[in-house]
């Protein structure tokens, strides 16, 4: 089937996931309940349910297993009696590196859940190998002359050293 | 052992020069990242404690000589702290990374120079910025930590590449230049006449070797 999943969102009541995607060049909207969901499920294995239920897989294909796992995260949001906005901002923010935060601090586990967020962009950004344009060697000049405007990080490190 | 099949290996290792090259920094400034952009897929780590230490070997050359550079890279993570004396041990160069994006990972820059002058007061230290790709204005700012303790400072992005390679051809020809011309050097040749003239007095050898902070073998 050749549908591009273009957008999705939630419906709380019955909780569902929505679906915008496109087929042959026509929008169409799909409406996933998500079925036996209550503010006690477990949001990972909803998301996958919804993901390999055969009625939705072939719609499903474009959207990520995260994705889906974060809409079933704002339906228990409201089913606990959470507001859209407090829901969306609990995502946001473990979405989003505190850069104030020392990470030599942090066990295992969480080092790896900062990474998989910093990976994003990584990713996003990353010249790979066998990329048709991939070069090797890159050298860019940076020069750091005295005109230039600080870091604004400069204040005390400097002095300690 | 790593084979980059760009750089001809010389037959046989005992003509290469050995450096050692350490890479310090923070949790997830991309240390490692910048390792796996600099070696591609010619290297084959070895892992030692849970990811607390990586090797990686890459033969280079340097004034068409032939190099042995072992990289070791280890965990920012506090836990380690403690095998640290042993990371430091002979080292003959350091990269010392930070992530423009993370200003704590700056401000502990001056920590980690600390430390590595406890170990090791004169190998040579570049200063990286990592991350360039995420904020490329910040390459328009200055970074003064570098520039009052005049060590090389780099803009680098393990993602798209930009200076890594630079970075760690530029470490290579620092730790070559320093191994030859150093006190270290000088070590091994005060080292090889002491044994010559202990060689009678064998008694002594204990004391002779205690005497050199820098030379006591890792303690594992
Ligand atoms: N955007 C961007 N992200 C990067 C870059 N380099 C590393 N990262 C990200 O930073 C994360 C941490 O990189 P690592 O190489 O694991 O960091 P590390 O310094 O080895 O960390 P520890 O071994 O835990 O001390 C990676 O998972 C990447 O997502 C870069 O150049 N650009
Ligand atoms: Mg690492």
């Amino acid at each position: 089937m050749a549908c591009v999943a273009k957008k999705c969102g939630v419906r709380f009541q019955p909780p569902s996931v929505i679906l915008i995607y496109k087929e042959k060049d026509k929008f169409r909207r799909r409406v996933m309940p998500v079925r036996n969901f209550s503010q006690f499920s477990d949001c990972g294995v909803a998301a996958e349910q919804l993901k390999n239920n055969p009625r939705h897989k072939a719609y499903l294909e474009g959207v990520s297993l995260r994705q889906l796992e974060k809409l079933c995260r704002l339906l228990k949001g409201h089913l606990g009696g959470e507001s859209l906005a407090e829901s969306l901002g609990k995502l946001q923010q473990e979405e989003t590196i505190d850069p104030e935060e020392d990470m030599n601090k942090l066990d295992d586990e969480e080092l790896a859940k900062r990474k998989s967020i910093m990976d994003e962009l990584f990713e996003k950004n990353r010249k790979k190998k066998d990329d048709p344009d991939f070069i090797y060697d890159i050298e860019v000049e940076f020069p750091q002359d005295e005109q230039l405007e600080s870091c604004g990080w400069d204040a005390e490190s400097c002095e300690e050293v | 052992m790593a084979e980059r099949p760009r750089e001809d290996v010389p037959s046989e290792a005992g003509a290469e020069e050995a450096v050692k090259i350490i890479c310090l920094g923070d949790s997830a400034v991309g240390k490692s990242k910048l390792l796996e952009r600099f070696l591609l897929d010619g290297f084959r780590p070895q892992q030692l404690s849970t990811f607390a230490l990586t090797l990686y070997q890459h033969h280079a050359r340097v004034d068409g000589k032939a190099v042995l550079v072992d990289f070791w890279d280890t965990a920012g993570q506090e836990r380690f702290q403690s095998m640290h004396p042993s990371y430091y041990h002979k080292a003959h160069a350091c990269i010392m990374v930070f992530d423009v994006q993370r200003k704590v990972t700056y401000k502990n820059l001056s920590n980690w120079y600390k430390e590595l002058r406890e170990f090791r007061p004169e190998i040579p230290c570049i200063v990286v910025a990592n991350k360039i790709d995420a904020d490329m204005k910040v390459t328009q700012k200055s970074f003064n930590f570098a520039r009052k303790l005049s060590l090389p400072f780099y803009f680098v992005s393990a993602a798209d590449g930009t200076n890594v390679v630079k970075l760690f051809n530029d470490a290579i020809k620092l730790a070559v230049t320093y191994k030859q011309n150093s006190g270290d050097f000088m070590d091994e040749v005060m080292q090889e006449l002491e044994s010559f003239d202990l060689e009678k007095k064998s008694e002594d050898l204990s004391d002779q070797e205690d005497s050199s902070p820098e030379e006591k073998p890792p303690s594992s």
